[in-house]
C-alpha cells in the first residue's frame, strides 16, 4: 500500500512537472489566437502593449517549431581552408600552388584534417613545409601545430563574425554553431529576403585601400594581353582569327578609362587571376572591376576597370566605426567610416604623399569608388560611396563593423521553407499525429478492454512527456520530429502489450489474478529492457550522425522510447494495483 | 478479443521455404541495385531541388516544357497534389538567378495561374558526399553496436543471426527502393536522409521484435536438452506471436496514417517503415531464431545463455 502511495505520487508529480513545463506553449498559443482575433489593429496591438512581458516571456518559454515547420532559412556555409593556408604562407612558388591545387581537390567534402592531408602531400613530395610556413627551423610537426590553431581560431572567429552580421540584420533566435572542421550551420527563422542573407553571410567584407596605376601603365598593359590572348585566343572564347580579342571585351575611351560589359566579367576575372598576368602587369599589380554598373550608350551595363597597386596601402582592420547615410551633395547612399588612432595616422601620411593620386576602395576584391585625394586627411574619416542603394549601404555597415572572415565563405547548402509550406507541415502533422493516436487508443480498448484503458493513459501521458521534454530543454519540434512522435505513438504500446499478453497467458495457466498481473510485469520485464534498449541505442546513433533535419526524429524516438518505459512499467502497474485493490478488476479486464 | 491464442506453427520447420523466399526478395533487389541503381535524392548527389505550388491545378509536363525553353534541365514532376510541381536539377551557384529564372518562365507562360516557391532546397556535391559517409557510419555503428549488445545479453550466434536478419531486413527495403523507385507519381522513393533515418529505425524495430523471440528462448531453454531445442523454439515463437503481430499492428497503424496524411516530404520514408515492419516482423519469426538453431545443430554445442 506504501509502495503503491509512492507511485502515485511520482506520477502525479510528473504529470504536473509535464504540464508546467507546457504551459507557457499554451499560453502562447492563446496568446497569439487572441492577438489574431481582435478586429482592429490597434485592439491587438494595444492588447500587445498591455500584456507584453507574459506574451514574450510565453513565447520564449513555448515549444519551439523548427524551421521546416516555421518558414525560414537552413544554410551550411564552409570555410576555405586552403585559401588561408595560402595567405599564410611565403615564398610561394609554381610547386606550392601544385601541392596546394592537390590538397585543394583532395579536402572536398572532407570536413577534418584539412591540415594533415597538407602534412601527407608535403610529405609525399619530400618538402618540409618550413620552406613555405612560419620559420625555417621550426620541424613539421611544430608548423601543424601552428596551422592547426590558426585553422580552428579562423573557424570560430568566422562563426562570432557570422553571428555578428546576424544579430545586426535582426533575426529571431538564430542558431549558428560549428561543425567539423571547417563548417558553420546557420539557422535563419522567418528570413524573407533570401538574397540579401546570402550576400550578408558569404562577403569576406575584406576592405582594402589600394593606389590605383596610372591609365598609361593600364592601357599598355591591356595591350600586352591583347597579345597574349591573341596568341592563347581560347581563353577568352575567341575564334582562331579574332583580331584584337580582348578589346570584344574591353571597350577603352578616348579618355583613358576602359570599361567591361557586365556579361564579360565572370570570363574576365578568370583570366585575370591566370599566374601569366604577372608577366603582362607591372610589378605588384592587379586589375580589378568596379562593384556597381554604369549604362553604357548602348544601354548594356559597364563595370569601370581599374589596374590597381596589389599591395594596399591600408586595411579594413582599422575600422572602427560605419555609418550608412545618404551623401549630402547627390543624395546617394554611402558607408562613413571612422579609424583608430594607428591607422588615422597611417591614413594622414598616405594621402599626404599621394594628394592629386586616386586611391581605390576596395571591398572583396570590386572597387567600390577611386577619389582623387584632394589634400591631407587627418582626422582618420573615409567614405565608401559608389553603393546602389540605401539597403546595400546598411549591409554594408553591418559587414564592416563585425569586421572581416580570415577566410572565404561559401554556401555549400541551403534550404528555404516558405511560410506557407511550414504552415502545411504542422497541419499534416497534427492530423497525422492525432489519426495515429485515435487509432492506437480505439484498438488498445477493442483488444484489451479495461486493460487498454490503462494503456491509453499511459500513451496519452507519454506524449504529453516527449512534448514536454522538447519544450522544457528548448528543442525545436521538426516535421521529421513529429514522424518520430506518430511512429512513438506505434511502437510505446509494445511494452504494454508485452506485458498484457504475459498476463493472459498466466491467467491461461490458471494462477490467480493478483499472482497473474504480478507474474506477468515480472516476466515480461527483460524483454522490454532488452528491446528497448536496442531501439534507444539506434535512435542515439542516429542523433549523432544524423544531419540536421533527422536529429529531430532521433530526439523524439529517444524521449518517446524513454519515456514508454516508464509509463509502461510504473503507469499501468499504478492503475491496475488500485483498481485491483479497490475490486475494479479481474480476469476478463484483460479482454 | 483475443485473435492468436495457442498457436502451434511448426516456424522451423518452414524456414527452408522461409531462407528460400527471403533469397529470392534479396537477390532480385539487388539485381535490381545493380541494373536500375537508386534514386539518390539531392541529399547524397548534390543539386537543387525547388517545390512549385500554383493556384490552380497544372500539368507537370506543361511546366516541364515551360522550363526547358527557359533552358533549365533536370526533371519536372507533380509532388503530391495537382497543384504541387517539384523541379530537381543539378544547378548549382546563384539560387536567386534559379528563382527569377523559374519565376519569370512560368509567369509568362500562365499569367493567370500565380505561383509561390514553397521550398528550395541545394546541396553542394562536396557535403553530399559528406552526408554519404556519415549515413554509412551511422548504419555500420548500429549493427556494431547491436551486435556487441545482445552478444552480451544473449550469447554470440544469437547476435550474428540477429544482425543477419537486419541486414535481411533492409537489404530487402533497399531493393524494393530500388524496383519500385520512380514508378509512382505519388511516391517517388528517392534516397535521402529520411531515408537513412527510415533504415536505422528499421534496423532498431527489427531487432527490437527479435528480442523479444530470443528473450522467450532464454527462458524456455533453461535446463532444456539440446535434443528439445526444435521444439523449445518453436514453442517459444508461437508463444510471443500474439505480441508480435499486436504491435507490428499498431505500428503499421501509425506508419499507414503517417503514408496517408503527412504529405510528400515524409511520403518515402513511411514506405520504408512500412515495408521495414513487415519484413522486420517476418525475418524475426522465419529467420532470426530459425539460423540460431541451424547453426546450433551444425556444430551441436548446448546453448548457454546470459542475463535473464
Amino acid at each position: 500500500m506504501k509502495n503503491n502511495r509512492f507511485t502515485g505520487i511520482l506520477i502525479t508529480a510528473l504529470t504536473a512537472l509535464a504540464l508546467w513545463s507546457l504551459w507557457p506553449t499554451w499560453q502562447d498559443y492563446s496568446y497569439s489566437r487572441k492577438i489574431t482575433g481582435f478586429t482592429t489593429v490597434e485592439d491587438s496591438l494595444k492588447y500587445h502593449e498591455e500584456h507584453r512581458e507574459q506574451i514574450e516571456h510565453a513565447a520564449e518559454k513555448s515549444l519551439k517549431l523548427g524551421l521546416d515547420l516555421k518558414g525560414g532559412m537552413y544554410l551550411v556555409l564552409e570555410v576555405d581552408l586552403v585559401d588561408l593556408l595560402r595567405e599564410r604562407a611565403w615564398n610561394k612558388d609554381a610547386k606550392f600552388e601544385e601541392i596546394m591545387s592537390v590538397v585543394e581537390q583532395k579536402s572536398a567534402g572532407v570536413n577534418t584534417h584539412i591540415i594533415s592531408l597538407l602534412q601527407e602531400e608535403f610529405q609525399a613530395e619530400g618538402i618540409r613545409m618550413s620552406r613555405y610556413f612560419y620559420d625555417v627551423r621550426d620541424t613539421d610537426e611544430e608548423i601543424v601545430g601552428k596551422l592547426e590553431r590558426e585553422a580552428s581560431q579562423a573557424l570560430s572567429r568566422a562563426k562570432e563574425i557570422i553571428r555578428n552580421r546576424v544579430d545586426q540584420y535582426g533575426v529571431a533566435e538564430p542558431v549558428i554553431q560549428t561543425q567539423g572542421a571547417r563548417r558553420i550551420i546557420v539557422a535563419l527563422p522567418g528570413i524573407s529576403d533570401q538574397e540579401r542573407v546570402r550576400k550578408l553571410l558569404r562577403g569576406t567584407a575584406k576592405l582594402e585601400f589600394k593606389l590605383t596605376r596610372d591609365r598609361e601603365s593600364l592601357l599598355d598593359a591591356l595591350e600586352r594581353i591583347n597579345a597574349y590572348v591573341q596568341s592563347a585566343p581560347s581563353e577568352i572564347g575567341a575564334a582562331e582569327d579574332t583580331e584584337n580579342p580582348l578589346y570584344n571585351h574591353v571597350v577603352v575611351m578616348d579618355n583613358g578609362r576602359a570599361y567591361v560589359p557586365d556579361y564579360s566579367r565572370e570570363m574576365l576575372q578568370k583570366l585575370f587571376q591566370q599566374d601569366v598576368m604577372e608577366k603582362l602587369l607591372p610589378k605588384d599589380s592587379e586589375l580589378a572591376f568596379s562593384a556597381r554598373t554604369i549604362e553604357g550608350r548602348d544601354a548594356g551595363r559597364y563595370h569601370d576597370l581599374y589596374m590597381l597597386k596589389k599591395t594596399p596601402e591600408l586595411t579594413g582592420g582599422v575600422i572602427t566605426e560605419a555609418k550608412a547615410t545618404f551623401g549630402a551633395s547627390a543624395l546617394q547612399p554611402e558607408v562613413t567610416m571612422k579609424m583608430s588612432s594607428e591607422g588615422t595616422s597611417k591614413w594622414a601620411r598616405i594621402t599626404g604623399a599621394n594628394i592629386g593620386r586616386q586611391i581605390a576602395i576596395v571591398l572583396d576584391g570590386a572597387v567600390y569608388s577611386a577619389p582623387v585625394v584632394e589634400s591631407k586627411i587627418p582626422g582618420g574619416s573615409s567614405v565608401i560611396n559608389g553603393i546602389g542603394s540605401l539597403e546595400e549601404a546598411q549591409d554594408l555597415e553591418i559587414v564592416l563593423k563585425a569586421g572581416a572572415l580570415p577566410a572565404p565563405v561559401r554556401i555549400i547548402e541551403e534550404r528555404t521553407v516558405g511560410p506557407s509550406l511550414g504552415a502545411d507541415y504542422i497541419r499534416s502533422g497534427l492530423l497525422s499525429s492525432s489519426w495515429g493516436l485515435f487509432l492506437v487508443m480505439v484498438f488498445m480498448i477493442l483488444y484489451y478492454r479495461k486493460a487498454g484503458v490503462s494503456a491509453d493513459i499511459a500513451l496519452v501521458l507519454n506524449v504529453l512527456f516527449v512534448l514536454s521534454v522538447l519544450a522544457g530543454f528548448g528543442a525545436a519540434l521538426t516535421l521529421p520530429g513529429i514522424a518520430g512522435l506518430v511512429l512513438t505513438i506505434g511502437m510505446a504500446v509494445d511494452a504494454n502489450v508485452l506485458i498484457f499478453e504475459r498476463i493472459r497467458e498466466e491467467i491461461a495457466a490458471g494462477r490467480n489474478f493478483r499472482m497473474a498481473v504480478d507474474n506477468g510485469y515480472s516476466k515480461a520485464f527483460s524483454a522490454i529492457i532488452d528491446s528497448q534498449i536496442t531501439t534507444l541505442g539506434a535512435g542515439f546513433l542516429l542523433y549523432i550522425y544524423g544531419a540536421g533535419p533527422i536529429q529531430g526524429f532521433a530526439i523524439t524516438l529517444m524521449i518517446g522510447t524513454a519515456a514508454s518505459l516508464f509509463t509502461a512499467l510504473v503507469v499501468t502497474k499504478g492503475i491496475f494495483d488500485l483498481l485491483i485493490s479497490r475490486n475494479l478488476m479481474n480476469e476478463k479486464s484483460f479482454g | 478479443m483475443q485473435v492468436i491464442k495457442n498457436t502451434s506453427i511448426n516456424f522451423y520447420g518452414a524456414r527452408k521455404v522461409a531462407y528460400a523466399l527471403s533469397l529470392v526478395l534479396i537477390l532480385a533487389g539487388i539485381a535490381s541495385l545493380v541494373v536500375k541503381g537508386l534514386n539518390f535524392g539531392i541529399d547524397f548527389k548534390g543539386g537543387t531541388e525547388v517545390v512549385l505550388r500554383f493556384d490552380h491545378d497544372i500539368e507537370a509536363a506543361d511546366v516541364r516544357s515551360v522550363l526547358r525553353e527557359a533552358g533549365l534541365g533536370g526533371s519536372v514532376k507533380g509532388y503530391g497534389n495537382d497543384r504541387s510541381i517539384l523541379v530537381q536539377s543539378d544547378f548549382e551557384g546563384d539560387l536567386n538567378q534559379l528563382k527569377t529564372l523559374i519565376s519569370s518562365a512560368i509567369d509568362d507562360r500562365f499569367p493567370d495561374n500565380a505561383h509561390e516557391l514553397m521550398r528550395i532546397d541545394s546541396v553542394g556535391p562536396s557535403i553530399a558526399s559528406d552526408l554519404k559517409w556519415a549515413a554509412f557510419k551511422a548504419i555500420a555503428g548500429a549493427l556494431a553496436a547491436i551486435l556487441l549488445y545482445v552478444a552480451i545479453r544473449f550469447e554470440f550466434r544469437f547476435a550474428a543471426a540477429s544482425v543477419v536478419a537486419i541486414f535481411h531486413d533492409v537489404l530487402i527495403v533497399l531493393g524494393l527502393f530500388s524496383i519500385l523507385g520512380g514508378v509512382f507519381d505519388i511516391m517517388p522513393l528517392t534516397v535521402d536522409l529520411s531515408i537513412i533515418a527510415a533504415f536505422l529505425t528499421i534496423a532498431g524495430y527489427s531487432i527490437n521484435d527479435t528480442v523479444v523471440v530470443y528473450d522467450r528462448i532464454r527462458e524456455n531453454i533453461k535446463g532444456g536438452k539440446p535434443a528439445d531445442y526444435e521444439r523449445l523454439f518453436n514453442e517459444s515463437i508461437n508463444q510471443t506471436l500474439a505480441r508480435t503481430v499486436i504491435t507490428s499492428g499498431t505500428t503499421l497503424l501509425v506508419v499507414i496514417v503517417l503514408f496517408i496524411f503527412a504529405g510528400p516530404a515524409i511520403r518515402g520514408f513511411s514506405f520504408a517503415i512500412m515495408v521495414g515492419v513487415l519484413v522486420g516482423t517476418y525475418s524475426s519469426v522465419f529467420i532470426a531464431a530459425p539460423l540460431v538453431l541451424d547453426w546450433n545443430r551444425k556444430f551441436g554445442r548446448a546453448i548457454h545463455l546470459r542475463g535473464s
